[in-house]
């Protein structure tokens, strides 16, 4: 079997294990380049080898503004580049594939200027007419190639190309978030003629034409994605300490679906690394020697979303209620790890503008029951309160996506036995729930999160135009966001996502329980592991320690 | 015999036809549906309407229509196309099939292997507790479930003893285990009616009258118990199969193998109609043929059905 590791470690290799940890652990999140030297090992980067990466679920559709859904971003994040990085500490945009930008006094328009002898893998030229038409598809969709517009593009009008090397993007609307965007996963640039095809062809990965540091070898739909690094890459960001070629040689992603064959297969040296282990598992990696990477997602943090449209939940005494009898840190002391931070407001302690409202959310079930009591709902008879004949039940859907959602409603729904509400979890049936997600009625909470690092990852998750999780009919939320997403200036920016934040507390929208984290295995010799802003693997700066 | 099989053949179409029916009826009644599981994704922004214009775009005239033209489609052997992957389900099917078709043949025959051990060696021995024994075996088989099973193999023999990876590996060892997964439960039914119709064969005159003039125990057995033991044995084999469907949903998922298991659960989650009624219509016809495969069988292996199926 080849990449075996011993079970046991004798004790100088568990200690150089173990210094090999605190070492990686120090440089986790490292600014996009190799991770420091990690003591008691041979610092220099090794070139060669094959990574081992085993995905929870196979990718679906490769369309790039649909790269959000991790088993795509990890494939689409090694096979793409993006106009900008967005260093991941420092949360700052940085050039790429654009060496400078300049954007006007309102954020209206934005010039680029690119890097000179980027090309894509099939040969052709990374110049400004391909930017221009990959944004004109991401910002205004293509009605003909059924090509749907991007959530990360807002206010879009056209663009200009003003040399081949130089292009302007024009808005109807101010637009402060498309700096950001243009570095997210989905805004990967891919060659004309991938952009040109329609829809359901630039869904499948064969198709898919980027200039990143890999280009797809083999793919075995379902099952396994075989990545060759590509010899001429010479355009990783220039923060970036590591240039030239990736350090590998190839990336194997195979799709393993058991939780627990994933975490035996790496600790048992069949796999390098591993994404999506569950929290219940971490110890078991980490006590076989191997480390764990927990990654902020910086976005809208995991929690329960209350929908004002449903008649059970209109009054935003009875919200706050629900959300004063949540105990989010029994949640994260019963079911997770340190890896998952209680949270202290709607947004991630690392989001951009966030605000600490942990004053506020504070467990006291004494209050929640006055107030309930308040709101003139009473005790029936088998402890679910009522009022007017009805019984306070309230349904949520078992959220896929979601680490051990299923559990997390479970005991939510025990805590809110204490205050006489019911809460009807739902397993997450897909034909059921698209239909029902958007009936305030039959489903009053969804359970979610979203992540991005950019301010406008808060209006994507209330404003109703976007992802609407709370149905929201609410003019004065929408009016918030659309302040805070058309504000140019950062502070006065930031200042307005602290007043949203409060804003969703005050109103009872949310129930904010913890940063949710995207958690990877790795192996000890596996080394300058690092991550997009967003949590999404970056393997151009990988490399396999000599075992 | 031929307007045997010919009427064989005409019940066999009857039945794919029905089945091809109720699933389509039985998949429009489902609520949502595919384009708005798909499209309903927040990060491609789409309006309501929006939605409602590409659901339009894939869908026919009338509902009559829609299902004139896919039962067609399926006549004339065009499946047509995976609403989740834009791929053509025949495609899918032709990946998925050879995958699936190895591991649930290497497991049919293992679960032979393996009831016929037990039933032959139940019969075999003399002590009673032994025999005892081996015939409580099928019952624990059966109850082994091949999620657990399959979980359990993987921890001993991969994770622990190494003998055999589940990561990479070439293509005999990635179905060592998944074989075994899979046989087990198979081989519980056939070996208890194989034992069971042994002794009910054992129970007939003509035994001791075979063993009055001379013959060993081991050939009354080989020669004339199991010959005739043999005939409500392959009933149950045939019906095995679709123990062998619904195993490789559970077996594929936990060894991460891209089969037809897979392929079923991953369109039921989507609920991507084409995919999921091929499916149905496939394996309705895999069973229809293994059926009619066994009622011809039946008059060769047992020369005394030649004049009922004539």
């Amino acid at each position: 079997m080849k990449g075996s590791t011993p079970m046991s470690p004798s004790r100088p290799l568990r200690t150089v294990v173990t210094l090999t940890l605190v070492g990686l652990l120090g440089a986790c999140g490292g600014a996009g380049g190799a991770a420091g030297p990690a003591p008691g090992g041979d610092g220099t980067p090794v070139q060669g080898g094959t990574l081992t990466y085993l995905e929870h679920q196979p990718p679906t559709c490769l369309y790039l503004p649909a790269a959000g859904f991790y088993p795509n971003g990890g494939i689409l994040n090694q096979i793409t580049d993006k106009l900008t990085w967005q260093n991941p500490e420092t949360l700052e945009i940085e050039p790429w594939i654009a060496t400078k930008w300049e954007i006007n006094e309102d954020a209206t328009e934005y010039t680029f200027h690119l890097r000179d002898g980027v090309t894509f893998s099939d040969g052709t030229k990374l110049d400004a007419d391909a930017v221009a038409a990959n944004f004109d598809v991401y910002g205004l969709g293509d009605d003909k190639l059924k090509l749907p517009v991007a959530e990360f593009v807002n206010n879009y009008e056209r663009s200009e190309v003003l040399d081949p090397l130089t292009l302007r993007f024009h808005f109807d609307k101010p637009s402060p978030g498309f700096l950001q965007g243009t570095s997210v996963i989905g805004a990967g640039l891919v060659s004309k003629k991938t952009i040109s095809l329609p829809y359901e062809q630039q869904c499948q990965l064969k198709n898919i034409v980027g200039s990143g540091p890999f280009t797809l070898k083999n793919q075995i739909v379902d099952k396994e994605v075989d990545l060759v690094a590509r010899k001429d890459y010479n355009w990783a960001p220039p923060s970036s300490k590591h240039q030239g070629r990736a350090y590998l040689d190839e990336i194997k992603i195979i799709v393993t679906p058991e939780d627990n064959v994933r975490v035996g297969a790496l600790t048992s040296g069949q796999a390098d690394m591993v994404r999506y282990v569950q929290a219940y598992d971490e110890q078991t990696v980490k006590d076989a020697g191997f480390t764990i990477y927990a990654e902020p997602t910086r976005g809208v943090n995991n929690g329960l979303y209350l929908r004002p449209g449903n008649s059970l939940i209109k009054d935003v005494n009875v919200r706050t209620a629900l959300r004063l009898g949540t105990n989010a840190k029994e949640i994260v002391d019963t079911l997770f790890t340190a890896s998952y931070p209680v949270a202290t407001s709607v947004l991630s302690h690392l989001a951009q503008g966030y605000v600490d409202l942990s004053k506020e959310l504070v467990y006291d079930p004494a209050k929640a029951n006055a107030l309930l009591d308040q709101a003139g709902w009473v005790n029936g008879a088998d402890g679910v309160r009522v009022k007017d004949g009805k019984r306070l039940q309230l349904g949520v859907f078992v959220s896929g996506p979601q680490p051990l959602s299923k559990q997390t409603l479970e005991l939510v729904a025990q805590q809110w036995t204490k205050l006489g509400v019911k809460l009807e979890i739902r397993p997450a049936d897909a034909g059921t729930q698209a239909v029902d997600i958007k009936d305030a009625e039959k489903t009053a909470i969804q359970h979610g999160m979203v992540g991005r690092a950019d301010q406008d990852v808060i209006k994507s998750h209330f404003h109703s135009k976007n992802r609407d999780v709370i149905l929201s009919d609410d003019k004065k939320l929408d009016r918030l966001l659309e302040e805070e997403s058309a504000e140019p200036d950062v502070s006065r920016r930031n200042a307005k996502v602290a007043e949203i934040q409060r804003y969703v507390i005050e109103q009872g929208y949310a129930i904010p329980l913890f940063e949710e984290p995207q958690v990877y295995g790795a192996a000890p010799y596996v080394r300058g592991v690092a991550f997009e802003a967003v949590a999404r693997p970056w393997f151009y700066s990988v490399w396999k320690a000599r075992q | 015999m031929t307007r045997y099989l010919l009427s064989r053949a005409g019940q066999a179409a009857l039945v794919l036809w029905a089945a091809f029916t109720a699933s389509y009826v039985l998949l429009q009644l489902l609520p949502g549906d595919s384009i708005l599981i798909k499209f309903q994704n927040p990060e491609l922004g789409l309006s309501p309407q929006q939605i409602a214009e590409i659901r339009a775009y894939y869908a026919g005239a009338s509902p009559l229509a829609d299902y004139a033209h896919t039962l067609l489609g399926f006549l004339t052997g065009s499946f047509g196309y995976s609403i989740d992957t834009g791929t053509p389900v025949v495609e899918r099917l032709a990946e998925a099939l050879p995958e699936t078709a190895r591991l649930a043949s290497a497991a049919f025959l293992l679960a032979v292997v393996i009831a016929v051990v037990i039933a032959f060696a139940a019969s075999y021995s003399s002590a009673s507790w032994l025999r005892g024994a081996l015939l409580s075996v099928p019952s624990l088989f059966i109850s082994v479930p091949a999620f657990w099973l399959g979980i359990l193999l993987i921890q001993i023999f991969s994770f622990r003893l190494r003998l055999v990876p589940v990561i990479g590996g070439s293509e005999v060892q990635q179905l060592v285990l998944p074989v075994l997964t899979l046989a087990v439960p198979i081989s519980a039914p056939i070996a208890q009616v194989l034992a069971r119709a042994i002794d009910q064969v054992y129970a007939q005159p003509f035994v001791p009258v075979i063993a009055a003039k001379g013959a060993s125990r081991w050939w009354i057995l080989w020669r004339h118990v199991a010959r005739n033991a043999v005939l409500p044995t392959l009933t149950v084999a045939g019906l095995t199969l679709g123990e062998l469907i619904a195993g490789s949903v559970v077996t594929e998922t936990v060894f991460g193998r891209a089969g037809i298991g897979r392929l079923t659960e991953q369109a039921v989650n989507a609920q991507d109609t084409p995919v999921m009624l091929a499916v149905v219509v496939l394996a309705a016809a895999v069973f229809v043929l293994v059926n009619l495969l066994v009622d011809v069988l039946f008059p060769i292996l047992d020369p005394r059905l030649k004049g009922a199926a004539a």
